[in-house]
This record gives C-alpha cells, sequence and structure tokens, in this order.
C-alpha cells in the first residue's frame, strides 16, 4: 500500500461533550503578528498532552491564553465546562481574570517564592482553606514528593529536582482542573531527566490531573505524554497519539520536525516515481501529472551495496558528506553526485545512512531503497 | 508576556505624581523664561558675565583636578602592585563623604594667617608680618575648585576603578601577546576602554559642582548658585533669582545630555573580567610616588579633617552644644524621615506601576519622577517658592472669601516645600535602587500567583512587597542621608528659626565658629559614611 500525503492543516476536531479542556477557533494577534490562527484542541480529564513544535511556532502564546496571561484576539476556551475565554464568537465577549481560571501553571523557571519556604510555597494557593485542611494537603503533598525533610528548607537550599518538586505540589495543592507545564524539564540535568519524568508523569496520572506540556524536545513527549501536538506557525499541524504521529506524520512539516527520516526527492507520474536511487514501485495513481514529491526515508530502510569487480550492477550514486560513530554502527550523511542531477531539484544532500563497514569523506556509494509502503510528502515550504 | 493588570487608578495616580513632582521646575522655567527682557538685560549688563564665567571655570577646574585624582588612583589600584591595595581600595571612596564647605573651612583654619601652618612657619623663619614670605591663599577660586576635587573625585574613582575591574582581561592578554608592555595596554586598551565611564563619572562631578553652594558662598566666589540665594534672601527679587536658577537649569541640562550621550557607551563592558589580571609592577620609588599620591588623597580629603573635627569635638564641646544638637538633630530627622518614606513610596508605587502593567508609555512615571536628581537644590527651592508661593496666595484668598481666616503660608512657609523640594531631588535614588531590585524579580513570580489563584493586590502584599524589603530598606536610608546632608534647599525653604543640622552647621561656619558644631559635623560625615558601606558592599557582592 502507497500514501500520498498532502501538507494540510489539522483536521478539525470536534468539541466532544465530556472535554475537560475545549478550545475553539483561537486566535492571538500581537503587534499585528499572527501568533496563534484558529486553533483547535480538546482534551479529555486525565489526559496529558505535550505541545511541540519549533521555537517561536505559538506554544508558549497558546498557554498563556489558557492561563489567562495573553488576551485572544478571537475564539473560546473552555474548561471543565466553564467558559474561561471568549471573544468573537457567538457566545459574546467574556475573560475570565487569572486568578480565578483554577488553571495551575510550572513556570520554566519554577518561580518558587524566594522569601518563602517550602512548606509556605505550597500554601500559597490554598489560603483560603482552614489551617487544619491546609496543613494535612501540605503534609500529603510533601509525602507524595519526597519532600518531608525540606519542608522548612528555603528555595536557593534545595537542588534543581527538588526545586522542580516543589512546583509541582504548589501547583497541584488548589487542585486546578488544568495544569500547564512551560518546558519544565528544560533546567534538569539531562541524566536526571528521565527519571524525573516518569516520577511526575505517575504522580499527574495518580491525581487524574489534565495536563499540557510544552518542549522543543520532541523525545521528552514520548516519555511523558499520551497525546502528542505538533505546531507550527500558529498553527496546529496534526494531534494524535506519538506513536501514530511517528507512523502516519500528515505532512512534511511534523516529519521533518520529528525527524522520522531524511528526504529523497522524488519525480511521480503514470509510470512510477523516479529518483537519483532508482525507480520506485507505486501502485498506479489516478492522477497523471508529473510532481515532485519528497519520500520519508528511514534508515531502516536504505541499502548499502558494495561496489566491486564483479557487481557491475552496483553504480555509485551517493558519496559521503560527513561520519560519525554511534551505537547503531557508523553514520553517514550522504549526498547524490555531483554530474548525476540533471535536473537539480532531484539532488539530494542528507541521506541518512547507519552501516557496520568503515567507509572515507568522499568515498563515492551505492545506495538502493528497500520496497516498503513509502511516504510521499509534498514540501510546500 | 503581556503585563499583568490595567488598575486605572493605579495609572491616573503614577502620572499624577510624576506630574506634580515635575510641575514647579516647569513653573520656575517659564517665569524665569518670561522674565521681562529689561531683567535680562540688567543682569547682563551688571553681574550675571561674571556669575556665568566663575562657574564655568570653577567647572573646568573642579573637573579637571577630579579626573587628575581619580583616574590616576583608579589606575594604581587596579593596574599596579602598590602596597596595602586592599586598604586604598575603600578609603579612596571616604572623601565622598565630607562636605566640601567642611573641607574648606577647616583648610582655611589651618591655613589661614592666623591658622597653625602659617604660625608654625613664621615661628620657625622668624618671619614677623604676612609682607617677609609668600603663602598661598585658599579662599580663591582655584582654592573652592581644589576643595570640591577633593572630596567629588571618589565618583571618577569609583567608576573607573568598576570599569577597569569589568574589563575583558583577554583584550589586555591579546594586546600583549601582540607585543604591547603592561603599560603600553593600559594607555591603548585599558583607558580608551573605560572612557565611557570617566566621562559618565566627570558628568556626575560636574553636576555636583554646578549645584554646590555653601563651599563657594563661604570662599566669596560668586557663582550661579550663590547669585540666586543672594538676589532672593537679599534682595527679594524673586524674578531675577527665577532667571538666574532658570540659566542654571539649562547649564545643567546640557550635563544632562552628554552624560546620557556617554551612558551609550557603557553597555561594551564585557565578561570574564575575573581572569587573573598581569600587574604593572612598580619599582621602588614608583611604589613611593604611587603611594603617596593616594594617601595624600584619602588623607586630605577625608582623614585629616575628620581629625581636625574630633579634635575640635574634644576641646570644645559642652552640654549647651549637646542639647542645640538634640534639636536641630530632631529637625533634620523630621525632615529626611518624611522625605526618605514618601520617596520611597512614590518608587515603589511607580516602579510597580511600570512592571506590572499593561500600559505602552508605562515608563513615562518613573523617568520624569527621576530627572530631580540634576537640579540643583538652589534652583529646586527656586521652584518651589514661585509655585508653593502664588499658590498659598490662592489659598489664603479662597479661605478669605468663604469667611475663615487666612491660614498663612501653609505651604510654602512650611516644612511641606522642604520636604517636597527633597522628594523631588531625591526620588531618583529611591527610584534607582527599588527600580534595580524589582528587576531582580524573575518576571515569571509577577505570573505565579494567579495560577495560584491570588490577585493583585495578595500577589503585591505576599509577594513583590516581602521580596523587596532589603531594596525598600536601602532605599530609605540613602534618601534620608541624602535629606541629611542636603543644605541649600533647606537654607532658602526654611521656615523662620527652623534650623537642621546642615543648616546650623553653615551657620556656624559662616559665623566662623564651627568648634560649636563640631560634633554635629562629625554627625553628618558618619551619615555620609551610611551610603558608601552600602555602594561598597553591594559592589564587592555583585
Amino acid at each position: 500500500m502507497t500514501t500520498l500525503l498532502t501538507t494540510q492543516s489539522a483536521t478539525d476536531l470536534p468539541a466532544e461533550s465530556n472535554a475537560q479542556l475545549t478550545i475553539q477557533k483561537l486566535s492571538v494577534v500581537l503587534q499585528d503578528k499572527v501568533i496563534l490562527s484558529a486553533l483547535d484542541l480538546s482534551l479529555n480529564e486525565g489526559d496529558i498532552l505535550g505541545l511541540v513544535g519549533a521555537s517561536g511556532c505559538g506554544k508558549t502564546t497558546l498557554l498563556n491564553a489558557i492561563a489567562g496571561f495573553s488576551k485572544p484576539t478571537k475564539g473560546k476556551i473552555v474548561v471543565d465546562g466553564h467558559l474561561l475565554s471568549s471573544n468573537g464568537l457567538s457566545d459574546g465577549e467574556h475573560c475570565v481574570p487569572a486568578e480565578q481560571r483554577q488553571v495551575g501553571m510550572i513556570f520554566q523557571d519554577y518561580a518558587l517564592f524566594p522569601h518563602l519556604t517550602v512548606k509556605e510555597n505550597i500554601a500559597f494557593g490554598i489560603s483560603k482553606l482552614s489551617k487544619i485542611e491546609q496543613l494535612e494537603q501540605i503534609e500529603q503533598l510533601l509525602i507524595i514528593l519526597k519532600l518531608t525533610d525540606h519542608s522548612d528548607s528555603y528555595i536557593h537550599q534545595l537542588s534543581g529536582g527538588q526545586q522542580q518538586r516543589v512546583a509541582i505540589a504548589r501547583a497541584l495543592a488548589p487542585k486546578p482542573k488544568l495544569l500547564l507545564l512551560d518546558e519544565p524539564f528544560s533546567n534538569i540535568d539531562a541524566r536526571l531527566r528521565n527519571e524525573l519524568m516518569v516520577e511526575i508523569r505517575q504522580l499527574l496520572k495518580q491525581f487524574k490531573t489534565t495536563a499540557i506540556f510544552v518542549t522543543h524536545n520532541k523525545d521528552e513527549v514520548f516519555t511523558f505524554a499520551d497525546k502528542m501536538a505538533v505546531m507550527a506557525q500558529g498553527r496546529l499541524l496534526q494531534f494524535d497519539a506519538p506513536s501514530i504521529i511517528c507512523q502516519q506524520p500528515n505532512s512534511y512539516q511534523v516529519a521533518d520536525f520529528l525527524q522520522l527520516g531524511s528526504w529523497l526527492p522524488c519525480q511521480v507520474n503514470a509510470a512510477g516515481a523516479q529518483s537519483l536511487l532508482g525507480k520506485l514501485d507505486i501502485d498506479n495513481r489516478s492522477d497523471k501529472k508529473d510532481s515532485l514529491v519528497y519520500l520519508l526515508v528511514k534508515p531502516a530502510n536504505l541499502l548499502l551495496n558494495i561496489l566491486d569487480d564483479e557487481n557491475t550492477n552496483a553504480k555509485a550514486n551517493a558519496q559521503v558528506e560527513y561520519i560519525s560513530v554511534t551505537e547503531q554502527g557508523y553514520h553517514y550523511y550522504l549526498s547524490s553526485l555531483d554530474d548525476a542531477a540533471t535536473d537539480k531539484s532531484m539532488a539530494f544532500d542528507k541521506l541518512s545512512l547507519y552501516s557496520d563497514i568503515a567507509l572515507s569523506l568522499k568515498q563515492q556509494v551505492a545506495v538502493s531503497i528497500k520496497p516498503h509502503d513509502f511516504l510521499f510528502f509534498n514540501n510546500n515550504h | 508576556m503581556i503585563a499583568l493588570y490595567n488598575s486605572r487608578s493605579w495609572k491616573l495616580s503614577s502620572y499624577l505624581i510624576a506630574l506634580v513632582l515635575i510641575v514647579p521646575v516647569l513653573v520656575m522655567l517659564v517665569g524665569g523664561v518670561s522674565a521681562s527682557t529689561q531683567l535680562f538685560v540688567h543682569l547682563w549688563q551688571t553681574v550675571l558675565p561674571s556669575y556665568l564665567e566663575n562657574t564655568l571655570l570653577l567647572a573646568f577646574w573642579v573637573v579637571l583636578l577630579a579626573l587628575f585624582f581619580g583616574v590616576f588612583s583608579a589606575a594604581i589600584i587596579t593596574q599596579t602592585n602598590i602596597v596595602f591595595k586592599q586598604q586604598l581600595r575603600w578609603l579612596l571612596l571616604l572623601p565622598l563623604a565630607m562636605p566640601a564647605y567642611l573641607v574648606a573651612y577647616l583648610y582655611t583654619d589651618l591655613f589661614d594667617y592666623a591658622g597653625p601652618v602659617q604660625r608654625a612657619l613664621r615661628g620657625w623663619f622668624d618671619w614677623q608680618s604676612p609682607n617677609d614670605y609668600w603663602f598661598f591663599d585658599i579662599r580663591t577660586l582655584p582654592g573652592a575648585a581644589l576643595m570640591l576635587a577633593l572630596v567629588l573625585f571618589p565618583y571618577i574613582y569609583m567608576l573607573t576603578r568598576g570599569a577597569f575591574e569589568q574589563q575583558d582581561q583577554n583584550l589586555i592578554r591579546a594586546s600583549r601577546l601582540l607585543g604591547l608592555t603592561a603599560k603600553q595596554s593600559f594607555f591603548k586598551v585599558a583607558l580608551p576602554l573605560a572612557r565611557p565611564a570617566i566621562a559618565v563619572s566627570a558628568s556626575l562631578v560636574l553636576m555636583e559642582t554646578l549645584a554646590d553652594f555653601a563651599t563657594v558662598q563661604y570662599f566669596s566666589v560668586n557663582t550661579l548658585t550663590t547669585a540666586i540665594y543672594d538676589t532672593w534672601l537679599g534682595y527679594g527679587d524673586l524674578g531675577a533669582a527665577n532667571a538666574l536658577a532658570s540659566i542654571l537649569m539649562l547649564l545643567v541640562l546640557f550635563v544632562v545630555l552628554a552624560e546620557q550621550r556617554s551612558r551609550a557607551g557603557l553597555r561594551h563592558q564585557s565578561a570574564r573580567p575575573n581572569l587573573n589580571r598581569e600587574l604593572i609592577q612598580l619599582s621602588v620609588s614608583q611604589q613611593f610616588i604611587a603611594s603617596i599620591f593616594c594617601w595624600a588623597l584619602v588623607i586630605l580629603g577625608f582623614l585629616l579633617p575628620l581629625t581636625l573635627l574630633i579634635i575640635m569635638a574634644v576641646q570644645y564641646s559642652d552640654v549647651a552644644q549637646l542639647s542645640v544638637l538634640l534639636s536641630t538633630g530632631v529637625n533634620s530627622l523630621k525632615v529626611s524621615v518624611f522625605a526618605a518614606t514618601i520617596a520611597v513610596v512614590i518608587a515603589l508605587s511607580l516602579g510597580l506601576y511600570q512592571r506590572l502593567h499593561n500600559d505602552k508609555y508605562r515608563k513615562i512615571p518613573q523617568l520624569i519622577s527621576g530627572f530631580g536628581y540634576a537640579v540643583p537644590g538652589t534652583v529646586l527651592a527656586m521652584a518651589m517658592l514661585s509655585t508653593l508661593g502664588p499658590l498659598d496666595h490662592w489659598i489664603n484668598g479662597v479661605a478669605e472669601f468663604l469667611g475663615f481666616s487666612a491660614p498663612g503660608l501653609i505651604l510654602s512657609g512650611s516644612l511641606f516645600a522642604i520636604v517636597f523640594a527633597l522628594v523631588v531631588r531625591f526620588s531618583a535614588i529611591a527610584n534607582g535602587t527599588i527600580a534595580s531590585g524589582i528587576k531582580q524579580i524573575p518576571q515569571s513570580l509577577d505570573y505565579a500567583p494567579a495560577t495560584l489563584g491570588v490577585n493583585l493586590k495578595g500577589s503585591l502584599a505576599k509577594v513583590h512587597l516581602p521580596i523587596l524589603t532589603p531594596a525598600i530598606l536601602v532605599a530609605w536610608l540613602l534618601v534620608f542621608v541624602e535629606a541629611m546632608k542636603e543644605l541649600p534647599a533647606v537654607l532658602l525653604l526654611r521656615p523662620f528659626n527652623f534650623e537642621t543640622l546642615s543648616s546650623q552647621i553653615y551657620q556656624l561656619i559662616s559665623d566662623e565658629m564651627l568648634e560649636q558644631g563640631a560634633l554635629g559635623a562629625i554627625l553628618i560625615v558618619l551619615f555620609g559614611l551610611l551610603p558608601i558601606v552600602l555602594l561598597n558592599k553591594s559592589k564587592e557582592k555583585a
């Protein structure tokens, strides 16, 4: 089976009735710049959504709009059945102040209050409860987050991981209906990060907290989130389970951002697909027009053929441009040969190849594509 | 992220405060500029040229001397292996605590014909009369310049030293590798790089010189400040005093503009200051000269005057003096506490307004409220008089019209005018301290309270003000000390028979009777030391 997908915006998500968070047609324009454009999103109770995208794509603005720190130009935000913000839609204009939204947030720098102890930080958002209730809740959170020994410490006396746990305890104490996490792991030592992510995920699941976390590191999403959303230029490109997005990226941008493989330009017509690495067999297409598309090539589907005197079939069609060593053997980037392409648009320059065979820089090699479910994309950029 | 709040009453009061702070000076400028041309012609034909000449000459000499003292001492401390460097480093800051008029008085006392120095010389050489020998006269324009430079050079020393210490040592290393000696590197790399800092500090010295009143008055050097004082208190001519104050104000504005321009260059200071610096090794004779230079500044600018004061205090202090000191001290305290508290409240209100509000022009109130620091005390006093005087008349008129008895000069003739002037003059200090405190609060702390269900009021009470407490204390203390020391504005604005510590000491100096107030003078010097200690401490921390 072969799929041919084109760049398209995310499919409109119907607002589910049991959704904990519903966002409709959300747009934010700041100083004549469109930061978010007509974004739709919906999350069920207990879902953890990982929001990825290049910096400046609008992730943080989306969080700020939900938290009430950024005023939407248009659109609607509903959390747990409460209308938080509405503008330019049928519901009229409405904006709940940030402090009344019951939306919690964990900031990139944690934003812990330096003049308060751990206990006082956690108590900050629940001062309306009775003293006994406060103490009970703080005690419980201290135990769960393994902070009991530090309850009277000041923030600067804690390690980065401990500080983050305080931030989580503080955010969870008022039992927010939705928790927003802004790059929560970016300040954590890489060696501790995985452990901490697993720990916090368990915690959020234990509290059945609906959460959105923003990251520029796609790998964090797979460990931490149930759902994944890929954003670019203020739009939601794809929204699904992480595993599905990896297998079936819906656009060139999604596959490229997630680095799901490397790109091989192909000329597609009724006869099939032609590339500098040979002809690819695809099903007949109704579309007879010639078009340039890009094949997503996963390293596993790229074969290295040995060039020697006996194997006359194999002709060199690529050369080595970059070499590094990984646990899967040598990693090479291949480019097309200079003289091979009469049509420059067919040339490739960064085809990823893993092999145990040692090659040298600029060495010419013959590679071919294994038959598989080809994924072609248009690149509209 | 966007700024969080949009409190309309806060916005209104911020602009109102800024307006109130700037209005008196505007009123004075309008009054000065619209003064009849006849008046200007008269001033120009009589005293103005010599006043202007004296003012500019004094400024020139003070800046020149202060640059010589300040840049060289900064260079010696940072670039050479001078002995007692650690002590000299902070000792050189101390003259800043000495009011110039005190130094002027003490040295006049010391070097006068009847002073101990000339007496001793006459004794040794058996001279009989002034005709037998030449001795420099300290009560001249160059003498005044020297006195001012002796206590103002630490501005230049402090900023220049900072600039040298912040310099990227790799630049110096690069110049050494390119074949320059340590000394050549200093003149070709380090000194040019420090130029913006030197320019900024020189303009500070210039502003202080233009604002000086007591020193030149004591030395009978007629500058614009003394002219303003004499025209108003001597001849009661408000129009002419206003005109002179406006001219002085314009001079100061030029300096401020120049200062702003040189500040733009300050950004080039850069990282890696902590690398080991290679010091210029002084030969024995160089070591000797450098030591004499630095110690002379410390001794002449601080230690000697303080010692003279202490000797005076020990010799002449009695109970009567103490009781006078107490009553004037309480007056000073009253004025300074009011001024410091109001200035800090204003600084907090404007600083947090700028931080938390979503207003395109939110910086403006704070900017405006900080301008007063450049305004000399005499000018400010004239501004108060020309604004509050008519206001008082109006209030009295209204009161009489309504059938009440006239309340008198309740604004211009009371502490209100002094406190108002002090707040305008020193708001910039409070602003700066509070603003840098606010800057150190991470932006995310503005947003965190809202995500925990806490509103603006709660956030201010539970987060911002507690975190700012140290900055608030420092700001309060700095304004308090400056207000204690301020002289010209107090002299012109004080109600009848109202003496503060500084005005009393000035009075005693004018009457050549400082002995009577030596204790108070020591107190003023000690107060002056507080901000230096604070400044030095925060510098060391940074």
